[in-house]
């Protein structure tokens, strides 16, 4: 056990940090927009469009993602798509980030009372103008805490970009022990940090579930 | 997995029972265990244990850093039902003449698992898709294999792409599985 490697290699992992903070905010920003938008879809009146949006919802929620990755870096290429790290990384969490999204606005939606709806129609307002105006400001506040829950996931799942060569938290760590051949230290110091990114937002989780139980 | 629910129940026992330190080694290992990527676990138990002195072979190692991430949320949603258990409940076993583990083993336990049972069928299907992982420490499961096959014919699309569809049939039928049991349970708890 030696700590002065940690504290040699703690800078190199902070810069990994920062590329693991930056990939989550954008999967997060479009794997968000995207949900909405197809969790929102799963409501439109075509039953055809809504049966494939929910096929496609399902399959990408019952592939694990490493295998969503690999498809994307090792597959797509064999039919001559090919894509670098970077962007199959960013690809593949954000289909992730958007299936699940869409799941978690499906649910509040629905969870919605039916008299709502109804009472919105026999207003007047058309379809569009109910799910805007009445259903979907209800469901955001509904949305929030498995939506942060999905975000903890999300951070942590970012790790798996380390395996087709991404560099973020996790590569540096295993950068670091190339050099230094400490992987326990090191890889309980990546731990540490991720346990600080991730902390937070389980916290914010369970304060904002606490927050809706009360009416 | 049974052993994730085995040591998941376990957790939250002692939680219940242990007293206030109890409860605080449990809400460190849970909390530690969910806010940390389950690769990284899986790195230290086979890169990391072997330098100080504990080599697991991957099958092992995969197998304990699996269970040890499962059973930290299986714990959380265990303390959850069992904290949903009415208490009344407790105080009329206990009122009967049975022990205190009598009590949680014929009357809590049974309702907590009842209770709990959706939240551990989502558990188990993330975990059959987590066990993936393992494959990146030479673990021979589907995902090692199809990665052995696609580095052996380059036909890496076709491979993969198998692979995702038997993810996706594993997955769906269990899912679809859990349902009929929740559905038998609850008829079950409504005619009792």
């Amino acid at each position: 056990m030696s700590w002065a490697v940690v504290a040699e290699n703690f800078p190199y992992l902070l810069r990994g940090t920062l590329y693991t903070a930056a990939l989550s905010v954008a999967v997060i920003l479009l794997g968000t927009t995207g949900g909405l938008v197809v969790g929102l879809l799963r409501f439109v009146p075509a039953a055809p469009l809504r049966g494939a949006v929910t096929a496609t919802v399902e399959v990408v929620r019952a592939t694990p993602l490493l295998l969503l990755l690999f498809f994307i870096f090792f597959g797509l290429p064999a039919i001559g798509i090919r894509i670098p790290t970077w962007p199959a990384a960013v690809l593949a969490l954000s289909l992730w980030m958007t299936a699940n999204t869409a799941e978690v606005v499906r649910g509040a939606i629905q969870s919605i009372p039916r008299g709502q709806t109804e009472a919105a129609r026999s207003t007047g307002l058309t379809g569009i103008q109910t799910m805007r105006d009445v259903l979907v400001p209800q469901a955001l506040r509904r949305m929030l805490p498995p939506f942060v829950g999905l975000c903890t996931i999300l951070v942590k799942d970012t790790s798996l970009a380390a395996i087709i060569g991404v560099f973020e938290l996790t590569r540096a760590a295993q950068e670091s022990i190339e050099r230094t051949l400490h992987p326990f230290e090191l890889y309980l110091c990546a731990a540490a940090i991720y346990f600080c990114l991730c902390f937070p937002l389980s916290v914010l989780t369970a304060r904002a579930e606490r927050h809706l139980q009360r009416p | 997995m049974l052993l994730a629910l085995a040591v998941g129940l376990g957790v939250a026992l002692l939680s219940e029972i242990g007293g206030a330190v109890g409860r605080g080694l449990v809400r460190a290992y849970v909390e530690v265990f969910r806010n940390t990527p389950l690769l990284i676990q899986i790195f230290i138990v086979y890169f990391g244990l072997p330098q100080i002195g504990l080599k697991l072979s991957p099958f092992l190692s995969g197998l304990s850093a699996l269970t040890l991430y499962a059973a930290a949320y299986n714990a959380e949603i265990f303390r959850a039902g069992l904290e949903a258990v009415p208490r009344g409940q407790h105080e009329a076993a206990r009122s009967t003449g049975l022990s205190g583990a009598q009590v949680a083993g014929y009357i809590i336990v049974p309702q907590a698992v009842r209770i709990c049972l959706p939240a551990l069928g989502n558990n188990l299907v993330s975990l059959v898709k987590n066990s993936s992982l393992v494959s990146t420490i030479g673990m021979v499961e589907l995902m090692f294999v199809a990665n052995d096959i696609s580095f052996n014919n380059f036909r890496s699309f076709e491979i993969y792409g198998a692979a995702a569809v038997l993810y996706v049939v594993l997955v769906l039928g269990l899912s679809r599985g859990l349902a009929v049991l929740e559905r038998r349970l609850r008829r079950a708890g409504a005619a009792a």
